[in-house]
C-alpha cells in the first residue's frame, strides 16, 4: 500500500510541475508512462536443492536524453509501483544535473541477508540472464541500490560479458576498482551534496567559518559528507546512526568516531561526546542539517524545532512534504535530494565514460570533474528559482522535466 | 573552469584598464612592474633596429576569473589597452585546475568570488 502511494505521489507532485510548464496533454501522457517495463520470474536452485522462484522487474522510464540509468535494489518490500517510481525520479536526477542518462531502477523481492552468497550469486545471474537484451552499455545501466554492491555488479557484469562473449565493463557502473570502477566512487553522492552545499553558502552570503553541522544517518553518505566538512575546517556538532545520537558542541572528530565504531563499538558509546535522544538531533543548534539516513525522517511532528539556516538531503526523500512545508514556511534553504545527492549518478556517468574510453582518470580529475557538473547544476536550478519565484525542489523538477519535455520534443515521436 | 589571464599593457595603461576589469565583474588584480621585449626586441617606433635587444617596461596583470566572463575580460584589456603602436601588450590566457582561498578553504570559483 505505501509503495502503491509512492507511485501516484510521484505522478501527483510531477502533474504539478507539468502544469506550471504548460506542457501539452499529450506530452504529460508520454512523461507520466515508463518507456518499458519488464517482469521476470528467476528460477533459482537453492543451497538444500529446492527450487526457489524469484520475482524481478526492471523498468526504464524514459531514454529521450540518453541510455536509461538506474539501480538494482534487493529487498523484500520491493514492488512494482515502487520501482516504476523509483524510475522516474532516476529520469528526472540526470536531467537536473545535465548527464545523458534516461532513467531506470530495478528490483528483485528478495531479502538479501537472508541467503547465501551463492544464492544471491544465482539470482543475480539469472535475472541478467532474463534482461539481457534490454541492458548494455548503450541501452540501459544498472547501479548498485538498497541492498546491492560492488560484488553484485561485478556478478552483472560478467553475466552480460559472458553472454555477450567479450568484457563489457560499461553495462554497469559501481563496479569494484579492479574491474573498471571509478575512483572516487565510493563518496562521490557526499562529496556532491558538500559541493551543492557550499555553493548555497555563497547565493546565501553565509561567510561563517566554522560552520556548525548536523548529520542524521552515519552509513556511506553521511560519514563521508561529515568526513569532507571536517577535513576543510568545519565542526561536526551532531552526528547519529540506528544506535542513537552523539553531539559535542566543540566537534566530533568523524575519522576517529569511524575509528572506534570499526573496533566493534556502536556509535552512541562514543566517548568523546554526549550521547543524546536522537529525537533531539534536529533541534541541535547548527548551520547545516544533512538527512543522510532514510525517508520521511523530517516530518510535520518534528520540522518546527529545525534550526539550521540550510537543509542538504543527501538520502531521498528525507522531508515529508509537510515538512517541506514548514521548513519553506521557516525560510530554511532545502536543497533538494534530485539536485544534492546526484553525485553518485554523476561518477557513475564517469565511470561509463571511462569503461567506453578504456581510459581511466585520477581522484583529483573525477572530484574537479564532479564539482564542475555539480556547481552548474546548482546555480541553473538556484537561477530558475529565483527567476520564477519558487522553491529549489520546484525549481529542480522544473528544470528536469522541461530537459526530458525538451528532448521528447526534438526527437518528435517515432515512426 | 577557471581561466588565468597574464598580461602585459603599457604602465600608463594601467589605472583604466583596472576600472574597466573591476566593472566587467573581475575580483582580484594583481600587479607587478615588468621589463621585457617581444618581436621588437625592445626598439620602438622611429627607431633603428640593430642587433641590441632592449628590456622596455611593461606592468603584468593576473587576474583568475571563471571562463564564463573570460571573453568580456579580454575585450576589455584589448580596447583599453591598445595604444596603436608595437608595445601595447599581450595576453595570455591559461587553464588554471584548481584555486583554495586559504582562510576559508573554499576551492575552485568558491575561491575567487
Amino acid at each position: 500500500m505505501a509503495q502503491q502511494n509512492m507511485w501516484e505521489m510521484t505522478l501527483s507532485r510531477l502533474d504539478v510541475i507539468m502544469s506550471m510548464l504548460s506542457l501539452t496533454e499529450g506530452m504529460s501522457k508520454y512523461l507520466r508512462e515508463p518507456r518499458k517495463t519488464i517482469q521476470v520470474a528467476i528460477p533459482v536452485k537453492m543451497d538444500n536443492g529446492k527450487i526457489e522462484i524469484f520475482k524481478g522487474c526492471r523498468v526504464q522510464h524514459n531514454t529521450n536524453r540518453g541510455p536509461a540509468k538506474g539501480g538494482i535494489r534487493y529487498h523484500q518490500d520491493v514492488s512494482l509501483d515502487e520501482v516504476k517510481a523509483l524510475a522516474m525520479l532516476m529520469t528526472w536526477k540526470c536531467a537536473v544535473v545535465g548527464i545523458p542518462f534516461g532513467g531506470a531502477k530495478g528490483g528483485v523481492i528478495v531479502d538479501p541477508y537472508k541467503i547465501s552468497l551463492s544464492e544471491l550469486e544465482a539470482i543475480t545471474r539469472r535475472f541478467i540472464y532474463e534482461i539481457i537484451e534490454d541492458i548494455g552499455p548503450e541501452k540501459d545501466i544498472p547501479a548498485p541500490d538498497v541492498g546491492t554492491n560492488a560484488q553484485v555488479m561485478a556478478w552483472i557484469m560478467d553475466t552480460y560479458s559472458m553472454g555477450k562473449g567479450y568484457s563489457v565493463p560499461g553495462v554497469v557502473t559501481g563496479k569494484p576498482i579492479a574491474l573498471g570502477g571509478s575512483q572516487g566512487r565510493e563518496d562521490a553522492t557526499s562529496r556532491g551534496a558538500v559541493y551543492t552545499l557550499l555553493s548555497s553558502l555563497k547565493v546565501l552570503s553565509i561567510d561563517k567559518m566554522p560552520l556548525d553541522a548536523v548529520v542524521q544517518g552515519f552509513g556511506n553518505v553521511g560519514s563521508n559528507c561529515a568526513k569532507i566538512l571536517f577535513d576543510i575546517g568545519h565542526r561536526i556538532v551532531a552526528v547519529s546512526d540506528v544506535s542513537g545520537a552523539i553531539k559535542n558542541e566543540k566537534g566530533i572528530n568523524p575519522y576517529d568516531v569511524l575509528s572506534y565504531m570499526s573496533k566493534g563499538n556502536t556509535l552512541s558509546s562514543y566517548p568523546q561526546a554526549e550521547q543524546i535522544d536522537p529525537k533531539d538531533l534536529f533541534g541541535t543548534r547548527c548551520d547545516v542539517l544533512i538527512p543522510a539516513a532514510l525517508e520521511n525522517q523530517v516530518t510535520k511532528d518534528n520540522a518546527a524545532q529545525i534550526k539550521a539556516k540550510i537543509v542538504a538531503e543527501g538520502a531521498n526523500g528525507p522531508l515529508t512534504p509537510e515538512a517541506d512545508v514548514i521548513l519553506n514556511g521557516n525560510n530554511v534553504f532545502i536543497i533538494p535530494d534530485i539536485l544534492c545527492n546526484a553525485g553518485g549518478v554523476t561518477v557513475s556517468y564517469f565511470e561509463w565514460v571511462q569503461g567506453n574510453l578504456a581510459y581511466f582518470w585520477g581522484k583529483r580529475e573525477v572530484n574537479l570533474k564532479l564539482r564542475d557538473i555539480m556547481e552548474k547544476a546548482f546555480h541553473d536550478v538556484y537561477k530558475c528559482c529565483i527567476e520564477k519565484k519558487v522553491d529549489m525542489r520546484t525549481a529542480a523538477s522544473l528544470i528536469a522535466v522541461g530537459r526530458v519535455a525538451e528532448a521528447v520534443t526534438l526527437r518528435g515521436i517515432y515512426p | 573552469m577557471l581561466k588565468k589571464i597574464e598580461c602585459f599593457i603599457q604602465p600608463f595603461k594601467l589605472d583604466e584598464v583596472k576600472d574597466a576589469l573591476i566593472e566587467s565583474g573581475v575580483e582580484g588584480i594583481t600587479v607587478s612592474d615588468v621589463r621585457g621585449f617581444g618581436k621588437q626586441r625592445g626598439f620602438i617606433k622611429g627607431e633603428v633596429p640593430n642587433k641590441e635587444v632592449k628590456f622596455l617596461p611593461k606592468v603584468k596583470l593576473e587576474i583568475v576569473v571563471d571562463e564564463e566572463i573570460i571573453d568580456d575580460v579580454t575585450k576589455t584589456i584589448v580596447r583599453l589597452a591598445q595604444t596603436g603602436e608595437f608595445g601595447s601588450g599581450k595576453i595570455f590566457i591559461l587553464p588554471v585546475e584548481d584555486a583554495i582561498r586559504i582562510r576559508t578553504q573554499e576551492s575552485g570559483i568558491n575561491a575567487i568570488v
